[in-house]
């Protein structure tokens, strides 16, 4: 029988879509990063713009120092970077010169294979950018089929847009990218079969969500179908609303005689650890979902559903969620049905809040909503609603942002920056706040060591250093008696 | 190639460093023990334990046939050596690959390279690393000439012997003839070989090492060490870097090391040992151990580097992940080994039943150990208890704290050096660091 290879998207995807990108620090990575390298995965979905941000923002740790020691830990598992060719870390578009110089670094620091995705479907665009990431040196290029439901998404539009992929000698793969979720175990059927000829010898991926507990089945159908590669998640990263289970897709596959060459005790030794970690970080394992007919409509994927969220709940409104849903619902169509996908559903979702929260819907308008209106992000698939597109080209931020040129060239930017700092100082500069990119270098190295059996004993210490007055602590258990008493001052942490 | 499941051909504390480092990278462990070791510290860790012989030495661990046949039966890709036993034996390397198992650690060519004295010392000329100045010679002429050229003092044994029979300390032209007169009818007597070999004598030496790591291409070096806290060749205290040594004279040795390494194509951990003289601050090759070492943790210490996971790596065939400018070593590690041993009674092995055994920790303190309470020390092994490494940010750090480390240790139930090293760590010539070879000979607590 024939053989399926799997890619993990843990670390990327799944942290993205469970624990809303901030969990997993370098130390967490690199604890389990030799484990993850001997499973035997075709690739690792490892980062992105957004990840490399957050690494600065929320971490204080220089992203490219991770992709170096994690690359240093996994020699046998090329590291992906996945990027929609127009941005890096700002959300502002990026001159090509810039792009460039960004994948230059990336390979540089050790990323091997990068998948990318257009948000508008746009071959020509998608073709650009692989150029530009084979002119890196990327050693595999993985373009994507974004998929949704709609009119114009059929078999059809797919096969004549893989063709276009496939021909280049820059994309390696095709993935189909199914970032709500929508995929089902019919459709996978038709959808794989009518790209099998525009595809040629080149494979074939399938990345589709478990946003309502379609994938694991369209997993199988897909493999039947002779999809070379299925890309899934470990133990609490996978299921809600990120990718199919890697030990349950194993077995599946196994049961239905493929040939798989993972070895299924390290996938279990690597899902037990994100386990304790999810245990020992308080953070929420992915659940099996339940079907969801409603979910067809407002197609949020799952990073963004628990962003919106956990936003909604910081202002004390968790409870109009269901309400915010039926805005999103209307707030894409207003904007032409944008595919679901980076950064279109934080733009619907934002505009969603801002028209739940206003004193009037559209009366405010984020900027990312203005520049897609604009044009800016490519031309949107369907029109947009006259009545709103009046509303925000009225905005007096409009004519700001219209005002704006791109991002500066990529000379220009250089000028604005000290002459010593390196590429990938740089880089950050250029794409974020000053004071994060100084914070995170006053932090220096990011730790190496983490073990999450520790944590609750290091929460206890950290507790106790905090409460002045407690001379002695006893903690007796079945197996013996800790005893902690102080000797002079301790400084809290 | 991916090694998951790995056979450890060793025991003791070597067999739990090993099994940590698998533990850590996700290989399954599969531990060949012997009759005396189903029950030890590593048979417990280790994933899975495989039989390999009775309790002496000769028919288990150093027994190749059985040795290979519970590897292969164990299904696992690849044997971790240790060190002593097989370490270095070529037949077992050779023995390994013949049964498609990997074999951590250098090809069978260059431990045989190695292996040999008199080959070892031919390679390190031909990479040009200074060996002892010697020769042999086979008449009273050739060996005042060859005496001429070596200089004093020098040493004169014989060519066929061993054990010191027949060997003689000159240290001037006046003694020459007397001393060769007797070499060399000893040997004759002896051997029924007249022929001496002459040799430089250092009188006054320091033995230091240099950690090479090859991948067959490329090599590179993780600094010096210094061992010659020393008792009959047996390390007792070793540190990283060498202390006191000018800056010139230890890149000097570190280039003579990875030489020597380059030359052999090494693949793998080794030790290039040198002795210094320090009458004169020369160096000379010594030998080189083509395995991991005892005192490796001192290096871990200082480089930051899993030396176990190092030597997985290239066999795995990966290419060195470094190039030597990548490679930092920070602070300073001393490592003593408390072995089992009674110091008063000129180290006689002192095998038992260990009652208690606890051991330092905190930060800048690591212990490997096999030992715990109810561990049996059997006469069929080494003596080894626990090797204790302190690092700090320098020497005097590391040495402070090594005092503190050695007063929270106790081991009761066998003798042990444990006395030794707190004394020894107290000495004034300790602390400054430096000493010879020949300290631990004069050393009265």
């Amino acid at each position: 029988m024939s053989r399926v290879e799997l890619v993990d998207v843990s670390i990327r995807d799944g942290n993205q879509c469970l624990w809303g990108a901030v969990a997993l620090n370098t130390a967490q990575i690199l604890k389990i990063a030799p484990v993850l390298d001997r499973v035997g995965f075709r690739a690792l979905d490892f980062t992105s713009s957004t990840h490399m941000g957050i690494a600065v923002r929320n971490h204080r740790e220089n992203p490219w120092e991770r992709i170096r020691l994690v690359r240093e830990a996994m020699p046998n598992t090329p590291l992906q970077f996945i990027s929609t060719g127009l941005r890096f870390i700002s959300w502002e578009m990026a001159q090509p010169d810039f792009m460039q110089l960004v994948y230059d670094r990336l390979v540089s620091n050790g990323i091997e294979r990068f998948a990318l995705m257009d948000p508008m479907n746009d071959a020509a665009a998608l073709l650009q950018s692989a150029a530009m990431v084979r002119r890196a040196g990327a050693r595999e290029i993985v373009a994507a089929l974004t998929y949704t439901v709609s009119d114009v998404h059929t078999d059809e539009f797919y096969a004549t847009l893989a063709a276009e992929l496939a021909r280049s000698p820059d994309v390696d793969r095709i993935y189909i990218k199914d970032p709500s979720g929508l995929l089902t175990a019919e459709r996978a059927r038709s959808l794989i079969t009518a790209l099998a000829a525009p595809l040629g010898k080149k494979p074939l991926e399938l990345h589709s969500h478990c946003t309502i507990g379609l994938s694991p089945r369209s997993y199988m159908v897909a493999a039947e179908l002779g999809t070379r590669t299925l890309q899934v998640a470990l133990g609490p990263l996978a299921n809600g609303s990120s990718l199919p289970d890697a030990e349950r897709v194993l077995a599946n596959l196994r049961e239905l005689n493929f040939t798989v060459d993972i070895d299924a005790r390290l996938l279990r030794l690597a899902a037990d650890y994100f386990m304790s970690l999810s245990r020992a970080e308080n953070l929420p394992a992915g659940q099996p979902q339940d079907y969801d007919a409603s979910y067809l409509r407002h197609q949020l994927a799952g990073g963004v559903l628990t962003t919106t969220r956990r936003q909604l709940a910081e202002l004390a409104l968790e409870h109009r969620y269901p309400e915010l849903l039926q805005e999103v619902i209307r707030v894409r169509a207003e904007l032409g049905y944008p595919i679901m996908v980076t950064p279109f559903p934080q733009m619907v979702c934002s505009q969603a809040l801002y028209n739940l929260l206003g004193v009037e819907r559209y009366a405010q308008v984020p900027d990312q909503v203005i520049r897609y209106a604009l044009g800016k992000f490519g031309r949107p698939t369907a029109a947009l609603d006259p009545n709103v597109l009046d509303r925000i080209m009225a905005q007096a931020r409009t004519r700001d942002i219209q005002a704006e040129g791109p991002m500066p060239e990529l000379s220009e930017l250089r000028r604005r920056f000290a002459p010593g700092i390196d590429d990938d100082e740089f880089l950050l500069r250029a794409t974020m706040p000053g004071a994060q990119v100084d914070a995170m270098l006053a932090a220096g190295a990011a730790g190496r060591h983490y073990n999450p059996a520790t944590r609750p004993l290091q929460r206890l210490l950290r507790e106790l250093a905090a409460r002045p007055p407690l001379a002695e602590l006893v903690v007796k258990t079945r197996n013996g008696r800790v005893s902690l008493r102080r000797r002079g001052r301790v400084q809290p942490p | 190639m991916i090694i998951r499941r790995l056979f450890i051909a060793n025991r003791g504390e070597i067999a739990v460093r090993i099994i940590r480092t698998c533990e850590r990278l996700g290989i399954e462990t599969v531990l060949g023990v012997s009759d005396a070791d189903r029950q030890s510290a590593a048979a417990r860790r280790a994933d899975h334990v495989a039989r390999i012989g009775p309790a002496a030495p000769a028919t288990s661990y150093l027994d190749i046939e059985a040795v290979v046949r519970a590897a292969r039966e164990s299904g696992a890709e690849a044997v971790h050596p240790g060190y002593g036993f097989l370490s270095e034996k070529a037949a077992f390397a050779t023995a390994c690959e013949a049964a498609g198992l990997v074999f951590i650690g250098p090809t069978p060519a260059q431990l045989a390279a190695v292996g040999d004295k008199l080959s070892a010392r031919q390679h390190a000329m031909d990479a040009e690393v200074p060996v002892v100045p010697g020769g042999s010679a086979a008449t009273f002429d050739e060996a005042v000439a060859l005496a001429q050229d070596i200089g004093y003092p020098l040493l004169i044994k014989a060519v066929a012997g061993g054990g010191g029979r027949g060997m003689q300390r000159v240290d001037s032209p006046a003694d020459l003839a007397a001393g060769i007169d007797r070499s060399m009818a000893e040997a004759q007597a002896a051997f029924g070989d007249g022929r001496v070999y002459l040799e430089y004598y250092v009188a006054a030496g320091r033995h230091i090492e240099v950690q090479v790591l090859g991948d067959g291409t490329r090599t590179v070096h993780l600094g010096t060490r210094d061992c010659s806290i020393q008792r009959r060749f047996q390390k007792l205290i070793e540190e990283a870097p060498a202390p006191r040594l000018a800056p010139e004279l230890r890149a000097d040795i570190e280039r003579a090391a990875l030489r020597l390494a380059d030359h052999l194509a090494y693949r793998g951990l080794g030790t290039v040992e040198m002795l210094m003289d320090c009458a004169s601050g020369r160096f000379y090759f010594l030998e080189m151990n083509a395995r991991i070492q005892v005192e490796h943790p001192v290096t871990e210490a200082i480089s930051g580097l899993d030396l176990v996971a190092a030597q997985i790596a290239v066999a795995e065939g990966q290419p060195l992940r470094w190039r030597q400018s990548d490679l930092r070593l920070d602070g300073h590690a001393i490592e003593c080994r408390i072995n089992a041993e009674d110091p008063t009674r000129d180290f006689r092995p002192s095998p038992g039943l260990v009652e208690r055994a606890r051991f330092a920790v905190g930060a800048g303190i690591r212990v490997d150990t096999h030992v715990e309470p109810g561990t049996e020390i059997t006469p069929f092994y080494d003596s080894l208890i626990a090797k204790l490494i302190v690092s700090g940010t320098d020497r005097a750090a590391a040495v402070e704290r090594l005092s503190v480390a050695l007063g929270a240790c106790e081991i009761r139930g066998v003798a042990s050096t444990l006395d030794l090293h707190r004394a020894i760590v107290a000495a004034p010539e300790f602390v400054a660091g430096g000493v010879t070879t020949g300290f631990l000979t004069e050393f009265r607590p």
